[in-house]
């Protein structure tokens, strides 16, 4: 069986929980064995969906000691000191040990352009720090464009891509390398091979979008994949661990 | 554990009768697709272990009935057994008629009613009652697209106006409207849910099935919009024993489809 | 009678159609007939709706033998080989006659950005091939300019306007050489007399939208329209004519 690295998990308690779904650490612990993912990079509910400064200080706590969770926090440029400072940020999270950073530039309002990006952006990329995102919280295809040219040795990972994008998605793949495709619901028939045949199995990153997401299909996806088991193993863990293991905060 | 270590050791699901109640092959207008032709999809079942799938012809759905079906046919044709039909009826168009796919054996097995996208047609609409009058007669399943709440209504109202058809609600017991689903199938014997959504998340299935019991609910997959593995993995991988698993993913849909 | 080339019209089964619209080929033609409509630039129904390739081949079976038809094709950027090459494209297009293209990014899901769409743009402006469009179905006025300016070489006729858009069209075809605007509905309260005082006749071109608009109508918004009679035949079928005719495709 593959071990698998999950680059999109979130944990805690968040505002809309269904009937049947994963809600606690323990569920996502549970998913995780059963579908033989070792580790993932979690951000936590309520950076997201609440409080970005408590959910960050939440997932420390909620993470600690935990060695199957890579820490990852929500984070946005600083407006009227609203949260830290980039180069503040950058330190909190060498302190902390938080390896990458989310963004929600929709819920949390705010532009991705380079008027509104830019300092933030500038320490990210001097620490390497990869960047998550889903297509959806960027807005538009513009915006995405907007990002990924403006700060190319930032390495994006763009997950939660509809099929329906796809013919604006594969041009900005081809025009923009440092975009990476995070798999778990980019669910074409034949997609994860078209991306290897076309890109290189180097594109893309292996995540679930758990609790939300479904850890099973997603595996699933990846080990009936039509690619080499060369491939699967860096969608599956290698190039994300290529990514960590390049941050320098 | 049998269809867990399938997915460990990427074994092709042998062995089990996989039926996907939810296909669709052809060009998409709207976004770019994977490989979509008849040829590819086979390919695909052939590496996974599904038997058989049930297909419409995307374009047809939107554009030129008869056309859709003919290549509808061709496929069910060129693949026999392993493609099954849906004929898709257009409300637009008052020379179409679906049952010459029925007159023989053609591979057709069900109607299949996407009405948000011919021109937000409501999916209990008189204009599609010569396919359900068909349907009805014959005993077939129809598939309707009903996501949203009021589709799902209204998939309700063909099964009570024609209780020998059987009604398959595509995407509706997985979506942000479930409840609707289950309620309606509590209401009627004759409807029953797939499992074609990808953003259904861990949970979910196994959910379904203890509203509206394990013989209600069909593998269906959305293929090609979507890879088949998905909900595949998704069905291996939940918690429900061998025996359930093996009625959601073809044994349910076997005795449906009369197959 | 003026004569008139009907700049914008489909021809094939469409999805929808109502009892009493013209639906098939022989309607058109004798709706044709009926307004003085020599000659139509035509696209498939297939083509716009639901099967772009499929639609694009139909549409050279349908005019077959039938010059009264002049033929367009819709436009697709390929990825994956999803279609035809950009070269291709126009290839096929020289092999079976076509002197015009349609671009459908709303439809398709594909954008306008060089990235995507450049290279078409490139062979339209080398062989001079108009390049058509329809508002609010396709794109915004905003988006207009931005095209037109993206691709100077590259004459575009946007079809589907309204006076509702005035304000924004108007300085679009003040700044944009390369922008002409179909007539169709554009059926403003002295529209047409007023854009041929401030922008010139030479910038619209008439067009129906037959099957789903009105031929009868756009043949009266020109017929007595309160400009020369020189105006009249530049929109009639001067403007097209002069546009089709530097095609060296």
């Amino acid at each position: 069986m593959l071990n698998f690295i999950d680059a999109r998990c979130q944990l805690g308690r968040r505002g809309i929980v269904r009937e049947g779904e994963p809600v606690t650490k323990s569920d996502i612990l549970e998913l995780m064995d059963r579908c033989s993912i070792e580790k993932a990079i979690a951000y936590h509910a309520m950076a997201k969906e609440g409080d970005m400064k408590a959910g960050n200080d939440l997932l420390l706590q909620e993470t600690e000691g935990d060695e199957r969770f890579i820490r990852q926090w929500c984070a946005m440029p600083s407006t009227f000191g609203e949260f830290m400072g980039a180069e503040e940020l950058a330190e909190q999270m060498k302190k902390h040990h938080v390896s990458s950073i989310r963004l929600f530039p929709k819920t949390h309002g705010y532009s991705v352009k380079p008027y509104a990006m830019g300092k933030f952006m500038d320490v990210m990329a001097q620490c390497h720090v990869p960047v998550f995102l889903t297509y959806a919280e960027c807005g538009s295809e513009d915006n995405l464009y907007s990002l990924l040219s403006s700060y190319p040795e930032v390495n994006f990972i763009i997950s939660d891509a509809s099929y329906r994008e796809n013919r604006k998605l594969f041009p900005l793949m081809e025009q923009c390398k440092n975009l990476l495709l995070g798999t778990g619901n980019f669910v074409v028939h034949g997609g994860v091979k078209l991306i290897c045949d076309y890109f290189g199995a180097e594109r893309m990153i292996f995540d679930t979008g758990l609790p939300m997401g479904s850890a099973t299909a997603a595996v699933a996806l990846i080990c009936y994949a039509e690619i080499s088991e060369e491939e699967k193993q860096l969608i599956a863990h290698g190039n994300i661990e290529r990514l960590l293991a390049d941050v320098k905060l | 554990m049998r269809y867990e270590n399938l997915v460990y050791e990427q074994k092709p699901f042998d062995g089990v009768y996989v039926l996907d109640v939810h296909g669709h092959i052809g060009f998409e207008q709207g976004s770019q697709l994977g490989p979509h032709d008849g040829k590819s999809i086979v390919h695909t079942m052939d590496r996974m272990g599904v038997d058989a799938v049930c297909v419409s012809y995307s374009p047809g759905l939107r554009g030129d009935w008869k056309r859709g079906n003919d290549i509808t046919a061709q496929v069910c044709g060129a693949y026999r057994g392993r493609v099954l039909g849906y004929a898709a009826p257009n409300p637009f168009h008052k020379d179409c008629d679906v049952s010459e796919y029925f007159a023989e054996d053609r591979g057709f097995v069900g109607i299949k009613i996407h009405g948000n996208i011919q021109g937000e047609t409501p999916e209990n609409d008189p204009r599609y009652a010569h396919a359900f009058e068909l349907a009805n007669k014959r005993k077939l399943p129809v598939l309707f697209h009903a996501w949203m709440p009021y589709e799902i209504d209204r998939a309700a109202d063909v099964a009570r106006q024609y209780p020998d058809l059987k009604v398959i609600i595509g995407h509706g017991g997985l979506t942000f409207a479930r409840e609707h689903a289950v309620a309606v199938c509590k209401k009627y014997d004759n409807v029953y849910c797939d499992t074609a959504i990808s953003s259904a998340p861990d949970g979910s299935i196994e959910w379904l099935v203890d509203k509206i019991g394990i013989d209600r609910v069909l593998y269906g997959s959305d293929m090609t919009f979507f890879d088949c593995i998905h909900t595949m993995g998704k069905i291996a991988l939940a918690k429900l024993t061998d025996e359930e698993k093996e009625k959601i993913f073809g044994l349910n849909a076997k005795s449906l489809f009369g197959l | 009678m003026l004569r008139f080339i009907d700049a914008r019209c489909m021809l094939g089964n469409r999805c929808i159609i109502r009892e009493g619209d013209p639906n098939t080929k022989e309607d058109i033609l004798e709706l044709m007939d009926r307004c003085h409509i020599e000659k139509a630039v035509v696209y498939h129904a297939m083509a716009k709706e639901s099967e772009l390739p499929g639609g694009n081949m139909a549409l050279v079976e349908e005019t077959k033998d039938n010059d009264r038809f002049i033929r367009q094709w819709c436009a697709l950027p390929s990825y994956f080989g999803e279609y035809l090459s950009a070269e291709d494209f126009f290839a096929a297009m020289k092999e079976h006659h076509v002197t015009s293209m349609r671009l459908l990014p709303k439809t398709c899901g594909y954008s306008l950005r060089p990235h995507v769409i450049g290279k078409l743009m490139d062979l339209a402006a080398q062989c001079r091939m108009p390049v058509f469009i329809s508002l609010f179905e396709e794109l915004t006025s905003d988006e207009v300019y931005d095209l037109c300016k993206a691709y100077p070489d590259v004459n575009f006729v946007v079809g589907n306007t309204g006076y509702r858009e005035n304000r924004r069209l108007g300085p679009a075809v003040e700044q944009c050489d390369n922008l002409y605007l179909g007539t169709g509905n554009y059926v403003a309260h002295c529209g047409v007399e007023l854009f041929c005082k401030y922008y010139g006749a030479e910038r619209l071109v008439f067009d129906t939208g037959l099957p789903t608009g009105s031929a009868t109508a756009a043949v009266s918004l020109i017929g007595y329209a309160e400009i020369s009679r020189e105006e009249k035949e530049l929109i009639a079928h001067g403007n097209i004519e002069r546009l089709l005719g530097e095609v060296t495709l």
